[in-house]
């Protein structure tokens, strides 16, 4: 009887325990299966069905950035084939753009950059015979330049160091007898202070960019600012096509964001959002 | 009626009433010494749930109007409304007074459940005596079971009578219209079967009103939501005139709408319904097929119209409710590749490619049948291969209601393709994912396209060549495995330890031991200065005088006690009277503040004391101790002030 007992709960573990593997295990046959046809369709030159899998595996959360890379490159392959929809310039530059924020793969990023140089490319040609503006990427501020140099952990291990040394540099200025021990203790500090000061301001800024920041990419041929009506505000400059964008506000139909020196309300159809690594 | 409609109507029929009032006469003396005559009837012996039956109870007495009528019980119906109808009939023939009063009551009874139920035994009083009447059996079987009722007799608008007014339950009432001119009830409703799909428990609004529904209020995204928009009109009302111009449709800003009624033509009937113990003619005046476009709760927003005559019926606005459907997308689980949101409903395809064979360069036709029932797509995704152009498409719609409200039909897509590489092309096949919300799964239309032979062409090549040369040069290639997803993970920064712990701790320890030193420096200082403080000086005077007291050494003591009453002034009236004696001590305490006797008994004390010292021959240490005491009260005589 006790050892009935003690075998229950056991075998109701074990049993709880297979139906998670068999649901996860089925999760990623799903993943892997979606991506092989997506796959195998892009080798044989269908980017539409690659398309069709590689969306279906972002509608089920996968993400991945090879995912990401080959859903760029499937919708720019439509777009070569002749077959191109609306928007499938902004889409490929969505994959691309977010395979490079995802990947560790210095390979893949470097693919990732060929890839959305060549869409950007096309699209600023494609400006260029309507008449429009060609910049397609303003770049980033300085702020968040400086701050993307670094990783965010790289920023937070520098601050504590300079921590450190600040403090260390203090005790020396302030307890040591010796003149020239004072004087080192005091240009370490010098020097430390400002480090200091710096790496916090970018772990702040990283950490802030992590947290709140949202992004993402236009996925219309321009996308063109509306007012509060929904109505086209005229004379507005547009927003080109594969445009990374920082998302300020996003409300439904609507979302407010910023591109370079420009902040303006577009529809939220006209934008595709990237998914981040954390 | 007129009164000269009245004349003719009776000189036509004077002819066979006068034998039956004959009749009437010979029965009177019978008829009103006995029992009031009561009758209790039904309008329907069978009726479904939901139903509505009528019950009459008729009472007739010679001598008084019989009161207080009682249906008695009635399980399995509700009642849902009661209509006495009082009448007297007054008959002068010959100098032969003749009365007759009736009271007919008629109560309205809703099926509740299925069953056979004796309803009564209804009683209605006479002459303050109860008399009742024997049940009737009603047979209540599942809604829509019920025999369907007899057709309602032909109806007539209020001022006019039909000709031949006859009822089963007043046969003298038709007969004596001429005579009876005092008649006071109004003629019995006639039988009608209510639909209990469009009843409500209570009405909307008087005479008229507007009522909305929705066949559901959960839907997918794409799923066909029926929108229906009721008009009810009391059958006690002849007509309604609506303001024309002024009716204000229903609002559907996010859905797709297609009509299911055409809505240039009269609202077709479509029952009865009883509504707060009421009859009312019910009408579809909107059926709409709405598809959302968006998830969420999306709102529905209400019907407006205004009613101008008759005048008792108008007032504010008739508006039917506002309704929220909630959309969301169909299940992840097992959503195909290529499912479009909102492709939902029931769809097959259909293809044909002509020709099979053509030069390079040239162009064929495919055309693409769409057909089903649901929101069907304007456009399908086609295969895309390498040399395969696709133009943009002909698109034509025979969309409409289709059986049971639903909404569906045939889209015809043509397009036509240039073929712009050599050989066999094999153009896939066309496929259309779509969410079932009847199977609740997803389904999948196709189509397949087959094999086209494009004959190479000097012309075909060249062009070939040139459109490939020119888009998107420089791809990179595709890659066949995954990287792996980096999971959220935690960063150090996140923690407050990070910042209190890593960046902050140090440079503040540092300003800790700052602080600390300062805080030490601070302390000694206050400390050196309340050593020296006159207060600690009396403190340690008066402790040394009492020490020297209570020794032998008179000398010392009187020394100690003199330096005592010196640092008393000190510390308490801040008067140095080191030196000083005589009058110019009393008069410095005195500009101190102290008083007079206080100051004097200073300036004596300091004066024995100093005599005492500096005696050839030492004091009685007694008389010195006697003089400590008095220097003690000295010294919180200086306190006090004296």
């Amino acid at each position: 009887m006790r050892r009935h007992r003690g075998a229950l709960p056991l075998a109701l573990l074990v049993a709880v325990a297979r139906l998670l593997c068999v649901g996860t295990a089925s999760a990623d046959d799903d993943t892997g299966a979606l991506f092989a046809s997506a796959a195998a369709a892009l080798k044989d030159g269908r980017p539409q069905d690659a398309i069709a899998s590689l969306e279906a595996l972002a509608d089920r959360g996968a993400i991945d950035p090879v995912a990401s890379y080959d859903r760029g490159l499937a919708y720019a392959m439509r777009a070569r084939m002749g077959a191109e929809a609306p928007g499938d310039l902004g889409r490929a530059a969505q994959g691309f753009e977010e395979a490079r924020e995802l990947s560790r793969d210095p390979q893949l990023v470097e693919d990732a950059s060929r890839g959305l140089s060549v869409i950007r490319s096309e699209v600023a040609r494609r400006r260029v015979r309507a008449g429009e503006p060609v910049e397609v990427d303003p770049g980033r501020s300085l702020a968040r330049t400086v701050a993307g140099l670094l990783s965010e952990d790289t920023w937070s291990v520098i601050a504590v160091l300079a921590s450190v040394i600040l403090a260390v540099c203090l005790f020396m200025r302030g307890l040591a007898r010796a003149r020239r021990v004072r004087i080192s203790g005091g240009v370490g500090a010098g020097i430390a202070t400002p480090v200091l000061t710096l790496a916090v301001a970018m772990t702040l800024a990283a950490r802030h960019d992590r947290m709140r920041l949202r992004e993402a990419v236009v996925v219309v041929a321009s996308a063109r600012p509306i007012d509060e009506r929904g109505v086209t505000v005229p004379g507005a400059t547009t927003i080109p096509e594969g445009a990374r964008v920082e998302l300020v506000e996003a409300s439904g139909a609507w979302s407010r964001v910023r591109f370079g020196s420009i902040e303006a309300r577009v529809a939220s159809s006209a934008l595709r959002a990237l998914a981040r690594p954390d | 009626m007129s009164p000269r409609g009245i004349g003719v109507s009776l000189s036509q029929r004077i002819a066979w009433v006068v034998p039956l009032l004959s009749l009437f006469i010979l029965s009177k003396v019978a008829w009103a010494q006995s029992a009031p005559q009561l009758q209790l009837r039904q309008s329907a012996s069978t009726v479904g749930v939901g139903d509505v039956v009528d019950v009459e109870l008729s009472a007739t007495s010679a001598d008084t109007m019989p009161s207080d009528a009682q249906i008695g019980a009635a399980q399995g119906f509700v009642v849902r409304g009661q209509n006495p109808s009082p009448s007297q009939t007054h008959i002068n023939f010959n100098g032969t007074r003749m009365d007759r009063y009736t009271l007919t009551m008629t109560w309205t009874l809703e099926a509740q459940r299925v069953g056979t139920f004796h309803v009564g035994p209804a009683s209605v009083a006479v002459s303050a005596i109860r008399y009742p009447v024997q049940p009737i059996t009603i047979s209540v079987v599942p809604a829509g079971q019920a025999p369907r009722p007899r057709a309602p007799p032909p109806t007539f608008p209020p001022g006019m009578q039909s000709p031949f007014r006859f009822s089963p339950f007043d046969p003298w009432k038709g007969l004596l219209q001429g005579f009876d001119n005092d008649d006071q009830g109004p003629t019995s409703a006639p039988s009608i079967s209510t639909d209990p799909r469009l009843s409500l428990d209570a009405a909307r609004g008087p005479f008229f009103f507007l009522h909305a529904t929705v066949d559901k209020t959960t839907a997918v995204v794409g799923e066909q939501v029926t929108y229906s928009v009721y008009q009810y009109l009391d059958t006690g009302e002849r007509s309604v005139e609506i303001d024309d111009e002024n009716v204000h449709d229903s609002t559907a800003a996010d859905f797709v709408k297609h009509p299911l009624l055409r809505e240039d033509q009269e609202a077709p009937r479509v029952g009865y319904a009883s509504a707060g113990g009421r009859i009312w003619e019910v009408k579809l005046l909107r059926r709409w097929a709405l598809f959302p476009l968006r998830t969420g709760d999306l709102t529905i927003g209400p019907m407006r119209l205004n009613v101008v005559r008759p005048q008792s019926a108008t007032g504010p606005a008739r508006t039917a409710e506002t309704l929220v459907v909630h959309a969301s997308e169909p299940p992840l689980t097992g959503r195909p590749p290529g499912y479009t949101l909102g492709d939902v409903g029931h769809f097959s395809l259909s293809a044909q490619v002509s020709p099979r064979e053509i030069d390079q360069g040239g162009a064929i036709g495919v055309h693409v049948e769409l057909s089903g029932t649901g929101n069907v797509p304007s456009a399908i995704a086609t295969p895309v291969r390498e040399g395969v152009e696709w133009l943009t498409p002909e698109v034509h719609g025979e969309l409409g209601p289709t059986g049971h409200d639903a909404f569906g039909g045939k889209r015809i897509i043509d397009y036509v393709v240039r073929m712009r590489r050599a050989g066999p092309v094999d153009l896939g096949e066309l496929t259309l994912p779509f969410w079932d919300p009847d199977q609740k799964r997803y389904g999948l239309a196709r189509a397949s396209l087959g094999v086209v032979r494009v004959v190479r062409s000097a012309a075909g090549s060249s062009a070939a060549a040139d459109s490939a040369r020119e888009t998107l040069p420089g791809l990179p290639s595709a890659r066949d495995r995954l990287e792996g997803s980096r999971g959220p993970r935690a960063h150090a920064d996140d923690s407050p330890i990070f910042w209190i712990a890593g960046i902050g701790a140090w440079p503040l320890a540092f300003g800790a031991m700052v602080a600390a030193r300062a805080a030490g420096r601070r302390g000694l200082a206050a400390w050196r200065k309340r050593r020296t403080s006159p207060e600690t000086e009396l403190k340690e005077r008066l402790a040394a005088a009492s020490t020297a007291c209570g020794q032998g050494d008179a000398r010392t003591a009187d020394a100690a006690i003199a330096r005592a009453l010196e640092a008393a002034a000190l510390a308490r009236v801040r008067v140095n009277v080191r030196g000083a004696a005589g009058n110019e001590l009393i008069d410095r305490l005195e500009r101190a503040g102290v008083a007079p006797d206080a100051a004097s008994s200073v300036a004596n004390l300091l004066r024995e004391c100093e005599v005492a010292r500096f005696a050839p021959e030492a004091a009685d240490i007694v008389s010195v101790r006697n003089r400590w005491v008095r220097a003690q009260g000295a010294i919180r005589d200086l306190e006090t002030g004296g």
